[in-house]
């Protein structure tokens, strides 16, 4: 006979992005998983297999590709989905290029993270989408610590962040008018540790970029910028290898790497708390731009 | 045995301007939570508003429409480890006008951080914020005289507010209240002394939560069902009522009831996200397994044949009410309940609090922010329990299926016959 054993973080969190997961999927007529084969999505799809197991996914997940990620993460990602058996919608950035309805940024800081925006929200009305969810965690960013857990998109999929519907104890309005969506934030809670230390506990596997690796890369900005073609350099931004690890993946036009040697997960993890630098000072060369870069973005429809 | 909770909420609350977020952003530098670029962020940030100091504010302060006006809007979630518990922080705003989201971040707290100006004294935006968390059932206040480095450091003064304050906490059935001088901006008594207060010689904000102990109730078993699973097992069709459980304990072998149709079974197996377990506790979200195959839905509630809830249609019950919208009776809205929405109509106001005098008043009507004590009527039998005696079945959330905006937070009192 087993006892009450003592209950983790883990535990707790856990189960709270389970009931989260469950609670969507039940009052939401269309959900989605944003899936993106970044360690955060990961865990969230991990978590939404355990929330219905032994049954299959009551949604499928969906990809918007900006058409410059690494390649390791779409070869895992297509191995992921294939390995769970369940359905991914793969949303184009290029496409919605070639459509006419964003125009690609060029020149050496062209970025795709911002186009990425109109393909997510043409993708949710061409499948009716009503609630996609997301692995965004309230310790990422200073935006984010203030997004509820059922974060309500209007019509053109703005994020009101002085109007925010109230959410007490864990009791979600799931209430929705016609073309309005949620964002469903099951991971709300998590830090950044307790992501590694779930990957470690329940033995997930990851693309090798999150593991050190000898990359060709060049500064910018003071961040190491991975070489890659689609990436015009500057004049004295020459490339050198060196042996790194991302601490997230995105865009690669705007995803920086660390020196790192940490090659297995446990290392990682270690490395994470010792770690001066947050997630996003450490990656994200887009939010230098200004303040509430990511409101901004959020309110426009970003993830 | 009680299991200590691995988790512990808490919320920084109190007036518009009485240093919250200073405090939050204090209480996180000085323990070493802040990393290296969120430190230069904030310096930054301060140098371009013409700050000759570090605005810790800033830190969790991060909308631009709150940091054009200088307060907070909306509450900003931080969390960090603190003596082997995860704490996890809300940053309430003061402002009146955002007391719904004061009252999103202070539901299911389990300490409150009520500050004062040590200058100002409290206001009725003071005594708003400590009767929400009395009716919330906050067990406990650490409430901190701030800004006392206004009040040249004076013992005088900060005994007068500290008394005031137990005084009010009382008059409404309050949490326990723990005292504390403080200045969050030169950081006295968050996680150091200073001479200044020589003669203080109680806790630090930071003591205070180390040492508070949160154990998990030890309450009756309930689990409402979000969803039940069904998939095929070598031909057999079977099912599984997936949910989480909100309290106690459930055990194979148990006979539990569905409530509120009543129908009877007994728990063949209890499935933990893959694991199949003996037993399994809240707060764990599971998939239970019944002998047999009694009609069970989205929504029931799942507890022992001996200690069920009650099932009622009608309930009395404190709400706080949040549209800018009044409420008068009759009104037609919608009760959500953990995993169920039913159509309700709130029959008759009783009172609502004069948070002045701290009394409860006759009143036609709730306006935006007040607090009152009503009759609500429902659609459909619902599994309910007084909030007092346990939360998951006593709280509610109000719904206007017109705007389907979230107007009310609901904790019963009575559960009252049908
Ligand atoms: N002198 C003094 N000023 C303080 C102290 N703590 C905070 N302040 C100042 O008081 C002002 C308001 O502080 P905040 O931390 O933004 O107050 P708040 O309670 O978070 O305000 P809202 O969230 O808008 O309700 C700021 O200018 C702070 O610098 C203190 O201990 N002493
Ligand atoms: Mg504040």
């Amino acid at each position: 006979m087993s006892t009450l054993t003592e209950l983790s973080t883990l535990d707790v969190l856990e189960a709270e992005a389970v009931h989260i997961i469950r609670e969507c999927a039940a009052e939401c007529e269309r959900p989605v998983l944003l899936f993106s084969g970044g360690k955060d999505s990961i865990v969230l799809a991990h978590l939404a297999t355990k929330a219905f197991a032994p049954a299959g996914l009551p949604f499928p997940l969906m990809h918007v590709d900006t058409g410059h990620n690494f390649p390791e993460v779409i070869e895992y990602r297509d191995w992921y989905v294939n390995e769970i058996d369940e359905r991914l919608i793969v949303a184009s950035v290029e496409d919605s290029i070639a459509q006419g309805r964003v125009q690609d940024e060029t020149g050496p800081r062209a970025s795709r993270n911002r186009l990425q925006t109109t393909t997510l929200l043409d993708a949710i009305a061409e499948h009716q989408f009503d609630a996609c969810f997301g692995g965004a965690r309230r310790d990422e960013e200073r935006a984010r610590a203030k997004e509820r857990v059922f974060s309500h998109r209007d019509m053109f999929g703005q994020w009101d962040p002085r109007n925010q519907r109230p959410e007490p104890w864990s009791i979600y309005n799931t209430k929705l008018r016609k073309g309005e969506h949620f964002r469903v934030f099951p991971l709300s809670n998590w830090t950044e540790i307790d992501i590694w230390a779930y990957i470690q506990r329940e033995g997930l596997s990851l693309p090798s970029i999150y593991f050190a690796h000898e990359r060709e890369v060049f500064t910018r900005d003071g961040m190491l910028m991975a070489a890659a073609d689609f990436v015009e350099r500057l004049p004295g931004e020459d490339t050198f290898t060196e042996t790194v690890r991302f601490r997230t993946v995105g865009d690669a036009t705007c995803t920086a790497c660390t020196l790192s040697t940490a090659s297995t997960v446990e290392q990682v993890l270690a490395e994470t708390r010792e770690s001066d630098v947050s997630e996003r000072g450490a990656s994200r060369a887009d939010d230098k731009t200004s303040e509430a870069a990511m409101e901004d973005r959020k309110r426009g429809g970003y993830f | 045995m009680p299991v200590e909770s691995p988790m512990l909420h808490a919320v920084a609350v109190g007036s518009v301007d009485d240093g919250k977020s200073t405090l939050i952003g204090r209480l996180l530098y000085e323990t070493g939570h802040l990393n290296a670029d969120e430190i230069a962020h904030v310096e930054e940030a301060s140098r371009k508003r013409g700050r000759k100091f570090l605005d810790l504010a800033l830190l969790t302060d991060g909308l631009r429409a709150e940091r054009e006006q200088g307060i907070t809007i909306d509450v900003a979630y931080r969390s960090f480890d603190a003596n082997g518990r995860r704490i996890l922080l809300g940053d309430a705003p003061g402002h009146e006008q955002y007391t719904r989201n004061m009252v999103t971040a202070a539901a299911g707290a389990d300490v409150a951080i009520l500050l004062v100006d040590a200058k100002n004294g409290l206001t009725s935006q003071t005594r708003r914020h400590l009767a929400i968390c009395a009716m919330l059932g906050v067990e406990d206040v650490i409430a901190c005289v701030n800004k006392i480095d206004l009040v040249d450091y004076d013992e005088g003064r900060f005994t007068e507010l500290a008394d005031e304050l137990i005084a009010a906490s009382e008059s409404v059935d309050g949490p326990r209240i723990t005292a504390i001088p403080l200045s969050a901006l030169e950081g006295i008594n968050i996680t150091e002394r200073s001479d200044k207060l020589g003669w203080y010689s109680g806790p630090t904000v930071l003591e205070v939560l180390h040492d508070l102990d949160r154990l998990i109730a030890e309450e009756a078993f309930r689990m409402p069902v979000q969803w039940v699973t069904r998939h095929d097992e070598g031909g057999a069709d079977v099912r599984a009522l997936a949910g989480r459980i909100t309290s106690g304990t459930v055990r194979v072998g148990d006979e539990v009831v569905a409530l509120p149709g009543g129908k009877t079974s007994t728990v063949s197996a209890i499935d933990v996200l893959g694991e199949s377990r003996d037993m399994a506790s809240a707060p764990l979200s599971v998939a239970l397994h019944l002998a047999t195959d009694i009609d069970v839905s989205r929504g029931d509630v799942i507890a022992p044949v001996a200690d069920p809830p009650q099932v009622a249609t009608r309930v009395k019950a404190t709400i706080a009410w949040l549209d800018e919208t009044p409420l008068s009776a009759p009104a037609r809205l919608e009760v959500r309940q953990s995993a169920r929405l039913v159509p309700a109509i709130v029959e008759e106001l009783h009172e609502r609090l004069d948070l002045d005098a701290m009394k409860h008043e006759e009143a036609d009507a709730l306006e935006a922010n007040d607090l009152g004590i009503a009759t609500l009527m429902l659609a459909q039998p619902l599994a309910v329990q007084p909030y007092a005696v346990n939360r998951e079945m006593g709280s509610l959330v109000l719904v206007d299926p017109g705007s389907n905006r979230t107007v009310g937070a609901v904790m019963v009192t009575e559960v009252l016959d049908s």
